[in-house]
């Protein structure tokens, strides 16, 4: 027996998704994480699922280690060395203000101090040119201090080190001299080879912050596999959605910092490849949060570079968009106006039919009141919830805004529905696409008891449940390929081409691409390689990245033009207009390296699940209490068919299907509802 | 007709979605930096009596005045010149009431051949065709800053008006960025006209109609109660431009007198300085605005913006004023009195509100503008960057460092990294000016020093403020460090100035440019130096 197996480590639970791949079975669960140290909750999770060591072909996992080294300001203590007389660049940070009328605004705290930058002699041109040779002695003096003051890490980032990175070579190496092996040098041009003095900076910081602790975890994740003797590589998940083994990680750990949530949004590609519909909008509802995150033409929506915490991030990363709301949304009146989130019940005291003393209603109570939620079957019948108190907690707010109870608990829900439909908008949007094209993948705890509504809301007509839609991510872990990005600067005009020139530094992305493929123990066959470049009109800013075809003759007299119409075409997708004819300019080229890896599609080998007897009880639908379908989801075989309303839940999660939807279980055991169109949205499309 | 408060907060939420959407499209569209990076641009969705459903902006100063432009165009032509399909420009600085780069682009919504609404977006054009590249710092009549234009069609049932964007790209320096961006503002316009004609659709216009006047009523409630809270009384304050970029001895005078008066409120700027020859003029309808970005500071700086907005606030300028143009008066740097105007409201009432004000922060851009030809590219270029300085401390918190001036708001500053692959210039230092905040219980932000040389022969521009009335303090804090900025800083051709146009720098000539800081609040002999920070 092999096993291959994903974990997706959260702040509260560790989502641990198995594969066999004899019997073709897969299994999903959940243990408590070890936040004083992950790597024994993973250890904690093989052995709580009875896995034989011997048996894991395959490990691959997300971790919030670095997250919560930045989310909790635990990271390590960083020197930045810079050229001199740019000293405060992490300090002014563009100058901008997010908040437009806070008279009381402040920025958000930078990662290192004012007192732990060193700035060195040495400056290059626009062009990379030397103008000022590096000072090493400087350089040597800030290594010093940075030992005796018991610096962790040394962020180094020189005015145009993406032109050239000597300079930052010649310190990195002193440096090390210097400082030993212990602690940590990140030179910029190595983390973010790409403009922008500031968020360069940034990105090189964040690395420095983040990486000892992800040094450590992954250190000790391997000794402990090392000791058990498992013998197979750790994998980590990058905020980008692909995979990397330890190695990849430990070199560069800020790549790891959304390493949980993407894993949704790379099942997302795997669901819409299973079902044949290449755009899926993913969505993942928790307590707390609402994410979201698109799939276009079956590839993840991956945007090069993003932000956390206020600090930009120079890096490949899942555009996910996040906003406030969730189960533990608050309801509330503002005079006689009703508002639903962003500020949420949390934990504790959570929604008040968790009894733990929470009084006023959620987005959960809400559900509760409806009749959406089984008291008895909630999280698999793990937690006893308290109708009583939900209602007591609407009843109180109807009064406040002279509601009826349950007309209030229906309005809860749609404004939080609307809510989470606009969320979903200004993704599409940005993209020049609307949501009606799309399929929507419903996870996470709340996710599918609200999906059907959302989908509703927005003129989506086919929403799918995933199996186990509590620890999906996870499973998107087993569906994801091993991924390698690479990016250098190209910088051309249509009418300043040199084909030669691009058609060789392909050739060297392409050969880079293939030596980390080969680092990643991916055999010739199962790799491919994409290139795109990313172009703009003459001075825009924002580029769009238009694919390079392996197919195309780029030496070709008429390459700049072929170019010139695909970045047209692309443009009037995405913005609905292009000026044809204007002159265009090429920026980066972009190369991605991909190795599949087995896929865990096991749906099919499992047998039918004990069945139990459906009930049925009054659930609420606009209004109206309607006699409604409740039933278990392991009661429905592949085939079977619902017709809303319909509830039917499962160990993490309850799924909704409103009247006049139909549910169906697909060959792969998803959970598939059809809505109808909405007529208006069919005018407009 | 009643509606729940479920449609309602529905419809608000959608209305507000509408037009972030419309700014995303634009931003994301825009050819130039002054758009994209430093978000010199609003939008605003209107319903059919030209008041504001949802606005979305980079720019706090274009609050509530991008509706002017479609009232006055009715105003003009009457309600039958509304056609589906079209889309208008708009640049006149007296209806406008900014500078002529402010290009309003606005287009009418039908749903079922009914008209229900505008989608109107504001975004600065690099250049009009002004006597100097981007805009001159010494213009006397709007005649000299380039092509006006009042109610103009430039898409007609769908169809661009091709004679009218000759007009525009045979008046303007560079013709194909500037049709982007007035594209990307037509692709912003179709996109407020999509959503609210989706919401019109989805929810009939009676429901429509009905959450609007429950929205406004919403905001006009909540924004009298505050009001109300204030003490009655009269409150004034006091500051001076330094000058009007002409006549440089003569300070300008900015006198904000406010009245409360239970839960209205009276901005009375009657007293500011007479209508200048310098570029510092601006039209009625801005200044308008100005003193509603002072008042939403301090009454309902979370509140969302809609026609219920500002309900309690009269404000009253006097036509002819610096701060109510009439023609031909210059209005190219038409912000400076604003930024301070918006300073001094806060001072004014910060006796009344001690917890909410704050003293006061540097106070303009600060423009730095090089022009010239490339030699690196063999083409004309244009710069122009704002720079970033200190802001005023508050009761319970220290001024922040280095932050872009109260007009703006999004606008970030432009890397170096940027700048100098684009222009002929090196920034050789940009660092924060250490001191240069006041001195308080609660100490001012720092400004900030960045010094350039240059790397060819160009003309330089300045448009530097506030040496007459450096930023205050309040409760006894000390005022932050007047702005400096100098040629050849020790040197014997060493020079001081604030203010140039077009002023011929040399190859190696180094200009150093140093940002005011913040004010302080409180006594500074009670600071605690362990816990405030």
């Amino acid at each position: 027996m092999t096993y291959r197996v994903a974990m997706d480590i959260g702040g509260t639970f560790t989502d641990v998704v198995t594969f066999d791949s004899d019997a073709r079975q897969v299994h999903a669960g959940k243990v408590l994480t070890t936040p004083d140290d992950l790597a024994r909750g993973v250890f904690d999770a093989l052995e709580r699922f009875r896995l034989p060591f011997d048996d894991v072909s395959f490990f691959v996992h997300g971790t919030t280690q670095g997250l919560n080294a930045l989310l909790e300001r635990r990271g390590a203590k960083v020197l930045i060395l810079t050229t001199r007389g740019i000293g405060d660049v992490h300090r002014i940070a563009r100058g901008n203000r997010e908040r437009l009328f806070d008279l009381h605004y402040r920025k958000p705290t930078p990662l290192v101090g004012p007192d732990a930058v060193v700035e060195v002699g040495g400056r290059l041109d626009a062009d990379g040119r030397e103008r000022e040779p590096l000072d090493e002695d400087a350089v040597r003096r800030a290594a010093r201090r940075a030992r005796d003051e018991g610096f962790d890490a040394v962020a180094v980032c020189f005015l145009f080190a993406f032109r050239d990175g000597e300079h930052e070579r010649r310190a990195g190496r002193i440096l090390r001299e210097e400082l030993g092996p212990e602690r940590l040098v990140v030179l910029s041009h190595e983390v973010a080879p790409e403009w922008r003095e500031y968020e360069r900076t940034s990105t090189t910081v964040m690395e420095a912050y983040t990486g000892p602790s992800v040094h450590r975890y992954l250190d000790r994740i391997e000794a402990r596999f090392a000791d058990k003797g498992l013998d197979v590589p750790v994998h980590v998940m990058q905020s980008s959605g692909g995979l990397v083994n330890a190695g990849f990680a430990r070199r560069h750990p800020l790549q790891t910092l959304l390493s949980g949530p993407v894993g949704g949004t790379m099942g997302g590609v795997a669901v819409s490849r299973l079902l044949e519909r290449p755009n899926v909008i993913c969505i993942d509802m928790g307590g707390t949060s609402f994410d979201v995150s698109l799939v276009m033409d079956h590839e993840a929506d991956v945007s090069p570079s993003g932000s956390c915490e206020g600090f930009p991030v120079l890096m490949p990363m899942v555009n996910l968009h996040t906003i406030g709301a969730g189960g533990g949304s608050l309801a509330y009146a503002e005079g006689t106006a009703l508002r639903v989130g962003p500020e949420s019940a949390g934990a504790v005291p959570g929604p008040a039919c968790y009894g733990r003393g929470g009084t006023r209603a959620t987005v959960t109570d809400a559900n509760c009141v409806l009749g959406r939620v089984d008291a008895g079957s909630f999280a698999g019948g793990g937690m006893r919830l308290d109708p009583d108190a939900a209602h007591r907690a609407v009843e109180q707010l109807a009064g406040e805004l002279d509601m009826d109870p349950v007309a209030l608990a229906s309005g809860i829900c749609d404004v939080g529905n609307a809510k989470m439909a606009q969320a979903i908008r200004t993704l599409t949007v940005e993209h020049g696409r609307e949501p009606g094209q799309f399929a929507l993948l419903a996870f996470g705890g709340a996710g599918p008891m609200h999906a059907a509504f959302i989908a509703r809301e927005i003129g989506i007509t086919q929403v799918v449940v995933p199996r186990f839609p509590g620890a999906f991510s996870a499973w998107g872990m087993l569906e994801s390929d091993v991924r390698r990005d690479f990016s250098m600067q190209f910088l051309a005009t249509d009418r300043t081409l040199d084909t030669r020139a691009l058609s060789a530094a392909l050739k060297e992305l392409r050969a880079q691409a293939d030596e980390a493929l080969t680092e990643q123990g991916i055999p010739e066959e199962s790799r491919s390689v994409t290139h795109g470049v990313d172009m703009r009109y003459e001075s825009q800013d924002y580029t769009l990245t238009v694919p390079i075809l392996d197919t195309d003759e780029i030496t070709g007299a008429d390459y700049a033009e072929v170019l010139g119409r695909r970045f047209a075409e692309a443009h009037h997708k995405r913005y609905g207009h292009a000026t044809p004819g204007a002159p265009v300019q090429f920026v980066a080229l972009r190369t991605t390296g991909h190795g599949r890896v087995e896929r865990a599609d096991g749906a099919a080998g499992e047998p039918a699940e004990e069945t139990a007897e459906p009930v049925v009880r009054e659930v609420v639908f606009d209004g109206e209490a309607l006699p409604t379908t409740v039933v278990a989801r392991s009661a429905l075989p592949v085939g079977a068919r619902l017709a809303g309303p319909a509830v039917v839940h499962e160990e993490t999660s309850t799924t909704v299907v409103p009247p006049e939807a139909e549910l169906r279980v697909d060959e792969h055991k998803f959970l598939i509802i059809t809505l109808a169109a909405r007529p208006e949205m069919e005018d407009l499309a | 007709m009643t509606l729940s408060p479920v449609t309602t907060e529905i419809i608000r939420s959608a209305l507000i979605q509408a037009a972030e959407d419309m700014n995303t499209t634009l931003i994301r569209s825009a050819y130039t930096p002054t758009i994209y990076e430093g978000k010199d641009c609003a939008v605003a969705l209107l319903d059919r009596e030209h008041r504001v459903l949802g606005q979305s902006s980079g720019l706090p100063i274009f609050l509530g005045n991008l509706e002017e432009c479609s009232r006055r165009t009715e105003e003009e032509f009457g309600p039958r010149v509304w056609q589906p399909g079209d889309v208008w420009v708009l640049n006149d600085s007296y209806i406008g009431g900014t500078h002529l780069n402010d290009c309003t682009v606005y287009a009418p919504i039908f749903v079922s051949g009914a008209l229900v609404g505008f989608a109107a977006s504001r975004a600065h054009w690099i250049d009009m065709g002004s006597k100097d590249p981007g805009g001159s710092m010494d213009s006397t009549t709007i005649y000299q800053e380039g092509l006006r234009m009042g109610p103009t069609r430039i898409v007609a049932g769908g169809e661009e008006c091709a004679d009218v964007l000759r007009l525009i790209a045979t008046n303007v320096r560079f013709p194909d960025v500037t049709l982007g961006d007035m594209r990307a503002q037509v692709a912003c316009a179709r996109m407020g006209v999509r959503r609210l004609g989706e919401l019109f659709a989805r929810f009939g216009p009676d429901t429509v109609e009905a959450a609007r006047r429950e929205i406004f009523a919403q905001t006009e409630r909540l924004e009298r109660q505050r009001v109300a809270e204030i003490p009655d009384g009269v409150y004034t304050a006091t500051g001076h431009l330094d000058n009007d970029g002409i006549t440089l001895d003569v300070p300008l005078e900015v006198t904000v007198r406010i009245t409360v008066d239970g839960a209205h409120m009276t901005i009375d700027l009657t007293q500011c300085a007479d209508q200048t020859t310098g570029p510092v003029n601006c039209g009625r309808s801005q200044a308008v605005s100005a003193a509603r970005v002072g008042y939403k500071l301090l009454i309902s700086p979370s509140v969302s913006l809609n026609g219920g907005s500002f309900a309690p606030l009269d404000v009253v300028v006097r036509e002819g004023s610096m701060l109510g143009a009439r023609e031909p008066a210059a209005c190219q740097y038409y912000y400076s009195s604003l930024g301070m105007l918006i300073d001094l409201i806060v001072k004014a009432l910060a006796p009344a509100m001690p917890d909410r004000a704050a003293a006061a922060s540097y106070g303009d851009s600060m423009i730095v503008q090089f022009a010239g030809d490339n030699p690196r590219t063999g083409k004309p270029f244009v710069t122009l960057e704002a720079t970033v300085g200190g802001w005023g401390a508050w009761r319970g918190g220290d001024g922040e460092s280095a932050l872009i001036n109260n007009v703006n708001g999004s606008l970030c500053d432009l890397p170096i990294e940027v700048f100098e692959s684009l222009y002929p210039a090196r920034v050789t230092e940009y660092r924060i000016r250490q001191g240069s905040g006041g001195d308080g219980r609660w100490r001012g932000g720092d400004g900030v020093v960045r010094e350039y040389v240059m790397e060819a022969d160009q003309d330089l521009s300045l448009w530097w403020e506030r040496s007459a009335t450096p930023a205050w303090g309040l409760d006894g804090g000390r005022p932050g460090t007047p702005p400096r900025v100098v040629l050849n800083p020790g040197t014997e051709d060493a020079r001081e100035m604030l203010k140039a146009n077009s002023l011929r720098v040399r190859k190696g000539d180094v200009l150093r440019c140093e940002s005011g800081g913040g004010g302080g609040f409180g006594d500074p002999a009670a600071r605690d130096s362990g816990t405030a920070g």
